[in-house]
């Protein structure tokens, strides 16, 4: 290891070895393990053992089914909210020298902001069931 | 100024108008009415502006109010708004959200406003973004249709990807200037020319190739234009287009005029593609929308010579070209959008049932093609005029008249199936009085243009 702890005291691409050799064994080591278990565990399968588990009950029809979650109007409606926190923090920040102006500025910000959310709340954004 | 707060409020007013009312009729009344109160505030601003006056500047330097601009805007509000006036109803008959297309056309115009306006390269981008995403949204509008579908997406991958484009151009002439202040830009000093801030020009020129459909930033067109709804497509080739080519003129002008041996060769590269690629591909096109789309690519090469010449002829042939172009082909989408079959055969015969409909045809494609006492001849003109007097780019006008010449043959193959060929033409409904009335002011228009174009420059 003396090679290992003289490259350590050059500022070379040699001292980041340990590093790579770090990683080298942590990926080794949980690949081995789970080659191996997978390789050594004793295996039955049978159709009863293939099927989702439903807390003992026979499962009825397909687990893979299209359901509405609206999540995409969820994202939307996250995302709307999100960029307009993040306008808040850095005029939170400078509240005080950006004085009247800049609360008019933010008022009016916010203002047209309500205007979208009244008008995605009128259209029924949040009306889920149909 | 004025016109850029006006349009955002009416714009919202417009979708709140879909909660208030479902009546598809008191929509476009309503939308066609706010389009006329966002068009007189635009005459308002140019009232504002005395003539030959300097620059306001706004917001710290990032606006800037010329009269030329706020001329520009108020052309092209008239053309939105007669745009609106000829197909309205064919707006409300894409889906169910007929306020909010029209909310999306207000919104639109609001990043028309910002780029006939901007003079920092953060407002010219934010202008781009609102120009583009409704149009994304408009593309897609008729849900239903697969092809709607797919151009939405296309467009939207693609223009994200060109808007990243921007970006680094955008940033890479931050690093060389220092500035995003289109004003305080100066490329007086050579450390500020060099490889970084031409290679920001050079993309720049790729974004905006893309926006205005220049070869080989081109590929995109035909299937956002073929797969969009046609209503969407009329604007989205016309008042978009030309904003865009505003844009990129009081960029490449202005700022960076002065080092324009540098760019002038890459950009008229693109302009003799633009060209070929256009009028060649369009002759092969089976249907008249197709074709169109190709022919606006063909447009789009001879609005380039505007920003190649780079002289104040350049930036009066511009404008008269937006215009001329837009008018005529709203007018002719318009016609398309009346009728059911979009191929060539579609148009046979339709000079014995709708002599009217023919005739307007007739003359919004000789625009296009610009046969003299027309709109178009007028801006290929004055386009054509500038390139010569720059004095570098004889060649390219010389090739530009051949394809021209191209252009004829398919415009007139449109004419020919109209006026001696037999058939039967399928209309969606009859033409009403005011449809027709409607078509005759746009024919009336286009041939002003042409005959009186120092009218629509007179106030510059």
């Amino acid at each position: 290891m003396n090679f290992l702890l003289l490259a350590a005291e050059q500022n070379t691409p040699f001292n980041y070895l340990p590093i790579a050799l770090q990683l080298l064994i942590a990926v080794g080591f949980v690949g081995i393990m789970m080659g191996a278990t997978h390789l050594l565990g004793p295996k039955r399968r049978t159709k009863d053992k293939l099927i989702n588990f439903e807390s003992g009950i026979p499962s009825v029809g397909n687990a893979r089914q299209p359901m509405s979650v609206k999540y995409f109007l969820v994202a939307i409606l996250f995302v709307l909210f999100d960029v307009e926190v993040i306008f808040f923090y850095p005029y939170a920040v400078n509240f005080r020298e950006l004085g009247q102006e800049g609360f008019l500025a933010v008022l009016m910000f916010v203002g047209f902001f309500l205007c979208g959310f009244i008008y995605i709340l009128k259209k029924g954004a949040l009306k889920w069931e149909d | 100024m004025k016109a850029i707060i006006a349009a955002t409020i009416l714009g919202v007013i417009m979708m709140f108008s879909s909660i208030l009312m479902k009546d598809k009729k008191a929509i476009i009344t309503i939308a066609a009415l706010l389009l006329a109160v966002l068009l007189g505030v635009n005459i308002w601003d140019v009232m504002a502006t005395k003539k030959g006056s300097n620059f306001t500047f706004l917001f710290n330097n990032m606006i800037l109010i010329s009269r030329e601009g706020l001329w520009f805007n108020m052309l092209m509000t008239g053309c939105t708004f007669l745009y609106v006036l000829l197909s309205g109803k064919d707006i409300a008959r894409v889906g169910t959200h007929t306020a909010e297309y029209f909310a999306l056309i207000f919104f639109i115009l609001t990043g028309v406003y910002l780029l006939s306006s901007y003079n920092n390269l953060l407002i010219l981008f934010i202008g781009i973004e609102i120009l583009s995403i409704p149009q994304y949204i408009l593309a897609g509008s008729d849900k239903k249709n697969l092809k709607s579908s797919e151009a939405a997406l296309k467009y939207f991958l693609m223009g994200a990807f060109t808007t990243g484009i921007l970006m680094m151009g955008v940033t890479l002439l931050y690093g060389s200037t220092g500035t995003f202040e289109l004003t305080r830009m100066d490329f007086i000093h050579q450390s500020s020319v060099n490889g970084m801030s031409l290679a920001g020009i050079i993309f720049l020129i790729i974004a905006f190739g893309f926006k205005v459909s220049a070869a080989p930033m081109h590929t995109w067109t035909p299937d956002v234009y073929d797969g969009a709804p046609t209503p969407f497509t009329a604007f989205m080739a016309t008042i978009v287009k030309s904003a865009a080519f505003y844009a990129f003129i009081r960029l490449f002008q202005n700022t960076f005029g002065g080092i324009s041996n540098h760019w002038t060769i890459v950009l008229s590269i693109i302009t003799a593609l633009t060209l070929f690629i256009g009028n060649l591909t369009a002759v092969f096109q089976q249907s008249v929308k197709r074709m169109l789309a190709y022919s606006s690519i063909a447009q789009a090469g001879f609005m380039l010579f505007a920003i190649l010449s780079n002289n104040a002829v350049a930036s009066q042939g511009i404008i008269i070209y937006a215009v001329a172009y837009s008018v005529a082909t709203i007018g002719m989408f318009a016609v398309l959008m009346k009728l059911k079959d979009y191929t060539y055969d579609g148009f046979n015969g339709l000079a014995k049932k709708e002599p009217v409909l023919a005739f307007v045809t007739t003359i919004f494609l000789l625009s296009l093609a610009g046969i003299p006492l027309t709109g178009g001849f007028m801006a290929k003109y004055f386009v054509l005029q500038a390139a010569i007097m720059q004095g570098q780019l004889f060649w390219l006008v010389i090739f530009a008249l051949l394809m021209a010449a191209i252009s004829a043959y398919y415009y007139f193959r449109v004419i020919i199936a109209m006026y001696f060929k037999q058939g039967n033409p399928e209309l969606h409904e009859p033409l009403s009085s005011g449809d027709k009335f409607m078509l005759a002011l746009t024919c009336v228009l286009v041939v002003l243009i042409g005959i009186a174009p120092q009218l629509f420059l007179a106030s510059i």
